[in-house]
């Protein structure tokens, strides 16, 4: 063989060998990856507009009402001291006085001892809408273009772990506290080359396991595998045979025959604990946020998912109502604070999931003209700096504790790390940067630190 | 010398110009007839995905024979939307409408008496076709060669197939 023949031949195997793997439909052969942290990763998104006076800064109505009275209402997530005076976001008092009973703390240890909180992160590109905000915690790229009632434009990490990392649809789980605004279109994107085929699954559960699912599914007839499901599946597959030769197929989840029968196995299981007042609710559960929470607990007791995101949205009540706020605020941190102690109660999960906390995005510095029960403020979302602060907290195996990064006047983090946070997390980072799809603002916490 | 007659060479030539006009005009007439065909869309025609309204208040009306209220229907579609696998919601909800007494369902013995008019009935009444002769044999052949088959499960079978969410 020629010199120049031989050279040629080698280059062409060398680039051959490399590249190929990368080229491949899941992209995952010989693909580098990172060693995994955890195996679980949880995600509540803290959503509906936090300020970050009232959370990590803990001034109460210090900074919104002109009333000095400061305090830590999010004492499972933080540490610090409760507020004294107008205690206006507990349970209501026997007496009758509302909200003016605190929530017993959870945690005797807040999160942030536990983990690394970064308390000061910037949400950097697009409106501070609350489904860009979601759009952007899911799939690590801010959707200035994104629409209401579409999918995200960009892959979600579900679409991600399942493509690159191998896992099968009821290893992600999206648990919705709605079907309001576009909550259920955030289990995958409208991405061409990810989509509905690596989407996680998706429930409601208040809508689900509510009235609606109380009339029309509790108590569905389950068909014996063999004597009655064998058939059905038998003549099914027949006349999808038929269809299938034309050509169509209906888009899916990608759940497997045994996915779905363990799916309707845990839904008929839940309505029975309901019917029995079994379901691990967190201790106060007057809101939907809470209940949402109450049933991703046992999302995450069944199927053990390698990633859980649950939203809550209360806080939002902010817009009209200071007051609901506070309480809403208090809620959020009493559900996070029973979500992570029930995870360490399972002894299949003990010690095994990461937890990251964050807001989609703040709340405006300015308030809007309407006055509550207590004649304090409102605030909206607007888009200005303060709607553009927000925090983020993780916690789990692989992540130092008592540690915090950044502050006030050192913003550090952005709105997109969660993506490839949870990447880096799950072992698959740089599949996930490889791809290319996300902000270029997006990094790890961890290489933030 | 000869006598010169010009009818005797004018006689045949008219004889053959009218021999001519009367046959040349003759026109053979045909008439078409066609055999007696029930028209329906095959499942090729089937390219338009129903949406979830669509499917429910099909589904009702194949199930109970009688239409959706407006209450039910955004009831049943909020219930879908809830719930991120649709095909598994539509199962869910299928085998619910199932254990209700009200849905009109033939009887096992039905089905047995005539199989092969119960799957023409069923391809109508859930994909509103008529069965292929390769379909037909098919499920008359498992029906029959399966007692323990239902028309429940034929139900099921149709009402959660691919075809089914297509129209």
């Amino acid at each position: 063989m020629k010199r120049r023949s031989f050279l040629k031949k080698a280059a062409l195997t060398a680039v051959g060998t490399t590249g190929v793997p990368y080229l491949l439909p899941t992209g995952r052969l010989f693909a580098r990856t990172n060693a995994p942290l955890a195996e679980h990763v949880v995600v509540v998104l803290f959503a509906g507009g936090v300020r970050q006076q009232e959370a990590v800064y803990q001034r109460y109505l210090a900074d919104s009402q002109g009333l000095d009275i400061e305090g830590n209402v999010l004492y499972n997530l933080l540490e610090g001291t409760p507020p004294e005076f107008k205690i206006v976001y507990g349970v209501n008092t026997p007496d009758g006085q509302p909200g003016g009973q605190p929530i017993d703390p959870i945690l005797a240890t807040p999160l942030n001892r536990l983990g690394t909180l970064f308390p000061e992160v910037r949400y950097t590109g697009g409106y501070t809408g609350h489904y860009t905000g979601l759009s952007t915690a899911m799939s690590g790229y801010y959707g200035t273009t994104q629409g209401l009632q579409s999918r995200p434009l960009h892959p979600t990490i579900f679409e991600y772990l399942r493509r690159h990392g191998g896992a099968k649809a009821t290893d992600v789980w999206f648990v919705g506290n709605g079907i309001g605004g576009s909550t259920p279109l955030l289990n995958y994107s409208g991405h061409r080359d990810y989509g509905s085929r690596y989407g996680a699954n998706f429930f409601a559960p208040t809508v689900t396991f509510g009235e609606r699912g109380e009339k029309y599914i509790k108590g569905f007839k389950c068909f014996h595998p063999e004597e009655e499901l064998s058939y059905i599946n038998e003549m099914r597959e027949f006349l999808n045979q038929t269809f299938m030769a034309q050509g169509r197929t209906v888009p899916g989840l990608g759940n497997t025959e045994e996915e779905k029968e363990d799916i309707k196995a845990f839904m008929k299981s839940t309505f029975e604990k309901l019917e029995n007042d079994q379901l691990a609710f967190p201790p106060v559960t007057d809101s939907g946020d809470l209940a949402t929470v109450g049933f991703a607990a046992e999302v995450m007791r069944w199927f053990k998912p390698k990633v859980t995101v649950v939203n809550m949205s209360s806080p939002d009540s902010c817009h009209a109502s200071f007051t609901n706020y506070l309480g809403a605020l208090h809620r959020c941190a009493h559900a996070i604070g029973f979500l992570w102690d029930f995870i360490q109660q399972q002894p299949a999960l003990a010690g095994k999931p990461a937890m990251l906390v964050m807001p989609e995005h703040g709340r405006n510095y300015e308030p809007n003209a309407i006055l509550d029960e207590n004649d304090w403020v409102s605030f909206d979302h607007d888009s200005d700096e303060n709607s553009r602060r927000i925090f983020s907290m993780m916690v789990g195996p692989g992540i130092d504790g008592n540690l915090r990064i950044g502050g006030e006047d050192n913003p550090v983090g952005d709105a997109a790390d969660i993506v490839p946070t949870i990447a880096e997390l799950l072992g698959i980072k740089d599949r996930v940067l490889g791809a290319g799809l996300l902000a270029p603002t997006a990094r790890s916490l961890f290489d933030r630190i | 010398m000869s006598t010169f007659y010009p009818w005797r060479f004018l006689a045949p030539l008219l004889l053959i110009g009218l021999s001519l006009t009367v046959f040349s005009c003759r026109e053979k007439s045909y008439v078409y007839e066609v055999n007696e065909v029930t028209v329906s869309p095959n499942n090729a025609e089937k390219d338009k995905d129903k949406t979830t309204n669509q499917f429910v208040s099909i589904l009702y009306s194949n199930l109970y024979q009688q239409a959706l209220s407006p209450d039910q229907q955004v009831d049943l579609s909020d219930l879908i939307a809830s719930i991120g696998d649709k095909q598994l919601a539509y199962e869910t909800i299928i085998a619910k409408f199932l254990t209700d007494p009200d849905i009109v369902l033939p009887s096992p013995a039905e089905m047995r008496a005539d199989p092969t008019q119960f799957v023409i009935d069923t391809y109508r009444r859930f994909l509103v076709r008529t069965p292929t002769q390769a379909e037909l044999a098919f499920f008359v052949n498992y029906i029959e060669s399966r007692p323990d088959v239902t028309p429940e499960m034929v139900f099921v079978a149709f009402a959660t197939s691919n075809e089914y969410f297509y129209y």
